[in-house]
């Protein structure tokens, strides 16, 4: 699983390599250190390490480790926020709000129907007041924007 | 007498009812954050930083300032109660801590952490009171090559001193340089990575990056680990002590472990990079080496609990001198800092000291204030914090998504950065996973475009010649405290194996 992890940062690496020896100049117009040499230096050095790492962690042949018991819950968590920025601007800042709370609180503190509720509601409906009342914040109004 | 003048300066800012307000609120803030495991003030302070935007930016960042130094002190309770550190910085605390609890000391430990937390934190603050303005005159001779040379050490004290594997931590530190190159090259105008979209020009926000790094990130693995399921364990039942004060011989038994903690914590807190762990466990090493009776430490030796915390107090008090006299964060944490100084118009640097005395000298006098309710916190309000300890994850959790989320969202309205903390905050859950560095890339990322301009303008002075950065007085001096810092590093990398 960490090989995999490196060879995703190799392959970003190799794309950040090219662009930064492809597009980006070493040297500006005016003969000084241009746009592309900082950048050649830190992808070049990403990709010699990230290789060099597959190969000592290949080499050094430690056994995986096991995969957690709980990792279905840290995905659907991840799942539950993507969805969570994705309704954002469809249904409006506190509306997305109580739909994830809700949908959070169902799935992580299963049986307190009562409690998920309250605080499915009124967390977001303070954090609503905090920040577009108090503080005077920008937080996306939806499709159907409220009245107030 | 310049020293007492500022100093009054700056209580008459910090003393002001508001602030005074914003100081409670940050230092309860922190005392939670350093309590709750898993939660680190880097992502408090990254999260909290849109909520402080309404107000007036001393307030801001007294408050901020004060979570930052208030978590050092609330890490350790957990350490003591539970064996599980709130902050990486108080895993010292848990060797002679928890020992001491399981003992019936568990009053006695808790009120000794708060006093060595107090003594550390409050010399420190002297220190920064004396040192800093001697500080910022000798930082006025840095060029270009020193400030290159002090980016390269922090990085390499970061990830030789905390990270696990340092290619991993070479690894992070590249790609929050990368992420840096993104945007308008300031010398050239041209752009870099940017796809054409015109919301990539200004470059890749520190903000969306570090609360999902720290914030997401940090709440995926502790899904991933069952935090949620198994809670954070049993506590040791201190309010059933009798004797909950500690005895005099603490007192005069730790005295000189005080001492030592406070100073060296704030010697190795002022290296860029370094940092509260380092010193608390350095100081641990330390107290073990000077005891008559060594062979108590790791049984409940009260000295091996007191220096570590007056040296992490210390440490995060020096920690300041750098990125108030350089502008150079020395940490996550400090990073977070520096991002809210910028956000409203402050320049850390040799003329921050000359150009906004009221700013830097109520920061420096609210820390004395921040302190002394920290102690009085500690020693009282303890009840209080160890329910907090008992909240249960699963509740807790989703509320910090939603304020991640909301507080990412209002800092430029934007879904795009929303979508960048999410994704940053998948890929902090990997490195963590993995033993990669987030802290490294966070600090790499705001420190980038620094290095970047000081290597260009080092080398177009020296037309192309890296025998600048070994010529000068100042940039050896810096190459010699890197050497030594990284020599440090390496031994107690080894004395960490064998703790």
């Amino acid at each position: 699983m960490r090989a995999g992890f490196l060879l995703a940062i190799l392959f970003l690496a190799g794309g950040y390599s090219y662009l930064a020896f492809s597009e980006l100049p070493y040297l500006s117009s005016a003969g000084r250190l241009g746009p592309g040499f900082f950048p050649r230096i830190i992808g070049a050095s990403l990709v010699v390490l990230c290789v060099y790492s597959l190969y000592a962690d290949a080499r050094a042949a430690r056994p995986g480790e096991a995969r957690s018991p709980y990792w279905r819950t840290a995905v659907v968590v991840a799942l539950l926020t993507a969805a969570f920025v994705v309704l954002l601007e469809v249904l409006g800042g506190l509306a997305s709000m109580i739909v994830f709370m809700a949908a959070a609180l169902a799935l992580l503190n299963r049986g307190r129907h009562l409690q998920n509720a309250l605080l499915a509601l009124l967390l977001p409906v303070s954090l609503y007041f905090l920040f577009v009342v108090w503080l005077n914040a920008a937080l996306p109004r939806g499709m159907i924007p409220l009245p107030f | 007498m310049d020293v007492f003048a500022n100093l009054l300066l700056g209580l008459s800012v910090a003393v002001t009812p508001l602030n005074l307000a914003w100081l409670f609120i940050g230092v309860m803030i922190g005392m939670i954050v350093g309590i709750i495991p898993g939660f680190g003030p880097a992502a408090a302070l990254a999260i909290l930083l849109p909520v402080t935007f309404g107000m007036e930016p001393t307030g801001a960042v007294i408050m901020l300032a004060a979570i930052y130094y208030g978590s050092q002190y609330g890490g350790t309770i957990t350490s003591i109660l539970l064996n599980t550190p709130g902050e990486s910085s108080s895993v010292a605390s848990t060797f002679d801590g928890y020992p001491l609890a399981q003992q019936g000391r568990a009053g006695p430990a808790l009120v000794m952490q708060a006093v060595a937390s107090f003594v550390g934190g409050t010399l420190g603050v002297i220190l920064i009171t004396v040192l800093a303005a001697p500080f910022t005159l000798l930082t006025r001779s840095f060029g270009p090559p020193e400030f290159f040379l002090l980016v390269m050490m922090g990085l390499l004290t970061l990830i030789v001193m905390v990270g696990g594997n340092w290619r991993y931590g070479v690894i992070s530190a590249l790609i929050g340089f990368a992420l840096g190159t993104v945007g308008v090259d300031l010398e050239t105008g041209q752009s870099r990575f940017t796809f054409g979209s015109a919301e990539m020009i200004g470059g890749i926000d520190f903000i969306p990056i570090a609360i999902g790094l720290f914030g997401l990130g940090e709440l995926y693995h502790a899904f991933y680990t069952g935090l949620h399921v198994t809670g954070t364990g049993g506590i040791v039942q201190y309010q059933k002590e009798r004797r909950f004060w500690p005895e005099l011989r603490d007192y005069v038994e730790t005295r000189y472990a005080l001492l030592r903690g406070s100073l060296l914590g704030f010697c190795i807190g002022v290296i860029p990079g370094a940092g509260a762990t380092v010193a608390s466990l350095m100081s641990y090493t330390l107290e073990k080496s000077v005891s008559k009776t060594p062979e108590k430490f790791g049984k409940g030796a009260m000295a091996g609990l007191v220096g570590p915390e007056a040296a992490n107090n210390a440490a995060s008090s020096g920690a300041m001198v750098p990125l108030l006299t350089l502008g150079i964060p020395g940490s996550a944490s400090t990073a977070v800092l520096l991002a809210a100084f910028v956000l409203w118009g402050l320049t850390p640097g040799p003329l921050l000291m000359a150009q906004k005395p009221e700013f830097a000298w109520g920061l420096i006098a609210s820390m004395y204030l921040g302190n002394v309710a920290l102690l009085a916190l500690n020693v009282f309000a303890i009840p209080l914090f160890v329910q907090m300890v008992k909240l249960p994850y699963r509740i807790l959790a989703p509320a910090v998504i939603l304020v991640c989320t909301i507080g990412t969202y209002s800092v430029n309205g934007s879904i795009i950065e929303t979508a960048l903390m999410l994704a940053a905050g998948v890929f902090g859950f990997f490195m963590k996973l993995h033993g990669f560095s987030p802290a490294a890339l966070v600090l790499a990322l705001v420190l980038g475009p620094l290095a970047e301009q000081s290597l260009r303008q080092s080398l177009t002075i020296s037309r192309g010649s890296l025998m600048i950065f070994v010529e000068r007085p100042m940039s050896l001096w810096i190459i010699g405290v890197a050497v030594a810092v990284l020599l440090a590093g390496v031994a107690l990398r080894r004395r960490k194996q064998l703790i």
